[in-house]
C-alpha cells in the first residue's frame, strides 16, 4: 500500500499564495546568507527546500516567519496583496517549527497548545488522532523543559498540524523523530493539501521524494535548481547536491 | 591584560573558559576597564566627594567578588555553556585550577573592577589601601570558590575528593512530573519560570528583606517625603525583569505566535507589577510599625508606582532585549537594570518633594 499518496496540482494552475521577488537577507553586511532568492507557492502544495549545511534554509524559513529584521525583498505578495512578514494578518496564517526549538519550557504540552490556540484565535480540534499518531500519550501533561529532543519536536509538529494554518513552515520536521513518527509525519504532510500550504527544508533526501509536488535546491543562498513531478527522484537531486551530504 | 589572557596557554581548558566568558579575542576585558575608566573619570570629575571608612572598602571587597563569584558558579546555565569542555579528556587538578581562575578573574575584572572605581573616585585612598582591598576581592572569589566545592564534594567521581566534574552541574530533572493544567495561562507560566529557579527566588526573598529595613534608612532624610522613594528602590527586581532576554528561545516563540505584543506583554507586565507590588506592601506593613501614617494615598501610590515600573520594565524586554551575553551573569548586572529604578526614584523625589 502507497501510504504516500500525492494530491498535487501538475498543471500549476493553482492560485499562488504567496510571492517572494528578490529576497536577500543578512546577519553581517558584508556576508549575505539568501541573494536575490525568488519563490512562488501555490495554494494547497507541498514544497521541499533541500541544501547542504549552510545554504541558508533556516535563515530563509526564520525571515518569512518575521523573526530577522536584516533582509530586503523587491516584491512580498500574499493571497494576492502586497504584505510584511510581520503583518498581523500573515503572522495569523503561518506556522512554523523549528529544527531547535526550547520555547515556552514551563508549560505542558496541552497549555501550550492551549495558548496557541488562543494566540491564533482557533478552537482546538479533536487531538486524540494526531496524539496516537505520533506516540505522543504518555506526554501531553508533561513540562515541555522534560521532555527529549524527538518528543519536544513531536509536541511543536502536533500543534502545527492541528492548527492548520494556510502556510506551514518546517524546519527539518524529521530530525529527531523515531521510525514510526518519521512515517506518520510523511502522511500528515501529504494529506496537509486539504488545508493548505507545506513548505519545509530538509537534508533527509527521502522526506522530500516521499511528499513534496515541488524541491527547490538552495545552494550558496540562492535557489539553484527546482524539480517537480517525475523529476523528483533521489538520484537525480544527489548528482545536483553532492553524494556526501545528504542521507537517504 | 588582554596580552597577558592570550599568552597564557594556547588551547587550554582555562583558555577555553576565559574565551567562553570574555569573548572571542577577549574584548570583555578591555570593554570592562573602559567602562570602569568613565566611571572613574565622571565620578571624579564632578568633584563629589564623601568620607568613606576602609572597613566599608574592605568588606564591599570581600562580600562583592564573593557574592558575584558564588552566583556565577551557581549559574543554571554553565551545565549547558561547558558540556562539550567536560567531555573532553582533561588533567583534574588542571581542571579545578583554570575554572577557579576564570571565573575569579570574570568577576575581579567585569563586576569587582566597576565598584572599585566607583570607590576610587568618591574617596582618597592610599595605596595600602587600595593593595588590601584588590588582595580582600580575591579572597572573596577563592572563599567562593572554596565553599562551592566544600558543598559539592563528592558529587563527582566517586572515591574523588577534589573532582573537576563537581563544576559540571546539568539542569537537575524533577522526573516527568505530570500537571493537571490545561489552559496555558502566562502568569501562572511565568510563576513557574519563577520559582523553578532558586537564584530568582533568592533575589525577591532578599528585596522583601531590604523591604523590612528600608523605612529605617528613608527616614533619616528631613523634610522630604521618601515614601515613594522606596517604592522606586523596590522596583530593582532584575531577574524578574529579564525573563525574555535570558530565554531567547521563549523570545522567538513570542514573536512568533500573533498577537503577542498585546497578550503576553499584557500577562508579564501584570506578573511584573504583582511581584513588585508584594513588595512595596512589605514596605508599607514595615514603614506603619516603625514610623506609622499610612494612608490610603500611600497604598494608591505604591500601586502606581508598581504598575508603571512594570510597564516600563516590560517595554524594554520587547523592545531592546539584551543580546550578546555570554553568561547570564551579564544579565544580572547589564546597566540596562538601572534604567527603570533611576526613573522611578527621580519620579519619586518629584513626589516628595
Amino acid at each position: 500500500m502507497n501510504i504516500f499518496t500525492k494530491k498535487s496540482d501538475p498543471s500549476g494552475e493553482a492560485q499562488k499564495l504567496l510571492i517572494l521577488k528578490n529576497l536577500s537577507a543578512w546577519y553581517t553586511p558584508e556576508k549575505h546568507v539568501l541573494s536575490d532568492v525568488s519563490l512562488e507557492l501555490g495554494s494547497n502544495e507541498v514544497v521541499g527546500l533541500i541544501g547542504l549545511n549552510g545554504a541558508g534554509k533556516t535563515t530563509f524559513i526564520k525571515t518569512i516567519s518575521g523573526l530577522l529584521t536584516r533582509f530586503q525583498v523587491e516584491t512580498a505578495v500574499w493571497n494576492g496583496r502586497g504584505f510584511s512578514f510581520r503583518d498581523k494578518a500573515f503572522k495569523q496564517a503561518r506556522y512554523t517549527v523549528f529544527a531547535e526549538d526550547r520555547s515556552f519550557q514551563y508549560f505542558t504540552f496541552r497549555e501550550y497548545i492551549s495558548y496557541a490556540a488562543a494566540s491564533y484565535g482557533k478552537k482546538l480540534p479533536d487531538l486524540s488522532e494526531l496524539i496516537r499518531g505520533f506516540g505522543f500519550e504518555a506526554y501531553t501533561d508533561v513540562l515541555l523543559k522534560e521532555l527529549s529532543t524527538g518528543n519536544l519536536k513531536k509536541a511543536y509538529l502536533i500543534t502545527a498540524f492541528a492548527l492548520r494554518p494556510e502556510l506551514l513552515l518546517l524546519d527539518e520536521p524529521v530530525n529527531g523523530l523515531d521510525f514510526q513518527s518519521t512515517e506518520y509525519l510523511y502522511r500528515q504532510i501529504n494529506g496537509y493539501r486539504q488545508y493548505g500550504t507545506v513548505l519545509f527544508s530538509s537534508h533527509i533526501l527521502e522526506s522530500i521524494c516521499l511528499t513534496s509536488d515541488r524541491v527547490l535546491v538552495l545552494e550558496q543562498g540562492r535557489i539553484s535548481r527546482s524539480f517537480t513531478g517525475q523529476e523528483i527522484q533521489a538520484d537525480r537531486i544527489r548528482e545536483v547536491l553532492g553524494k556526501h551530504e545528504i542521507t537517504f | 591584560m588582554k596580552s597577558l589572557f592570550e599568552n597564557y596557554g594556547k588551547n587550554t581548558p582555562f583558555s577555553a573558559i576565559a574565551k567562553q566568558l570574555f569573548g572571542k579575542k577577549y574584548e570583555r576585558i578591555s570593554r570592562s576597564l573602559a567602562l570602569c575608566m568613565i566611571l572613574f573619570t565622571a565620578v571624579y570629575g564632578a568633584g563629589f566627594r564623601i568620607q568613606v571608612s576602609p572597613a566599608v572598602l574592605f568588606l564591599t571587597a570581600f562580600v562583592f567578588s564573593a557574592g558575584i563569584m558564588w552566583q556565577v558558579l551557581n549559574s543554571s546555565q554553565n551545565g549547558e555553556l561547558f558540556m562539550g569542555l567536560f567531555m573532553l579528556p582533561f588533567d583534574n587538578r588542571k581542571m579545578l585550577i583554570s575554572y577557579v581562575l576564570a571565573f575569579g578573574s570574570y568577576t575581579l575584572i567585569t563586576k569587582t573592577a566597576v565598584v572599585f572605581a566607583l570607590f576610587f573616585a568618591l574617596s582618597r585612598w592610599g595605596a595600602a589601601e587600595i593593595g588590601a582591598a584588590v588582595l580582600l576581592a580575591c579572597a572573596g572569589c577563592l572563599g567562593s570558590a572554596g565553599l562551592y566545592i566544600a558543598a559539592h564534594m563528592g558529587k563527582g567521581v566517586p572515591g574523588k575528593r577534589m573532582d573537576a566534574y563537581i563544576f559540571y552541574q546539568p539542569p537537575a530533572s524533577q522526573g516527568k512530573k505530570r500537571r493537571t493544567g490545561r489552559r496555558g495561562g502566562i502568569l501562572w507560566y511565568l510563576l513557574r519560570y519563577v520559582t523553578s529557579n532558586k537564584n530568582y527566588l533568592a533575589n525577591t526573598a532578599g528585596l522583601w528583606l531590604i523591604a523590612c529595613f528600608l523605612p529605617l534608612m528613608l527616614g533619616q532624610f528631613e523634610g522630604l517625603d521618601t515614601l515613594p522613594m522606596g517604592f522606586a528602590i523596590l522596583s530593582m527586581n532584575t531577574p524578574i525583569c529579564i525573563l525574555l532576554s535570558c530565554d531567547p528561545g521563549l523570545e522567538q516563540a513570542v514573536r512568533l505566535l500573533p498577537g503577542q505584543a498585546v497578550r503576553f506583554c499584557g500577562a508579564y507586565g501584570l506578573f511584573i507589577a504583582l511581584v513588585n507590588f508584594t513588595e512595596s506592601s512589605v514596605y508599607l506593613v514595615s514603614w506603619q510599625a516603625i514610623r506609622g501614617g499610612i494612608g490610603c494615598a500611600d497604598i494608591l501610590t505604591a500601586a502606581v508606582f508598581a504598575m508603571a515600573s512594570a510597564a516600563m520594565s516590560v517595554f524594554l524586554e520587547w523592545r531592546h532585549p539584551i543580546r550578546g551575553w555570554k553568561i547570564e551573569n551579564d544579565l544580572w548586572h547589564h546597566l540596562r537594570k538601572y534604567i527603570v529604578p533611576l526613573v522611578m526614584l527621580l519620579a519619586g523625589a518629584w513626589i516628595g518633594m
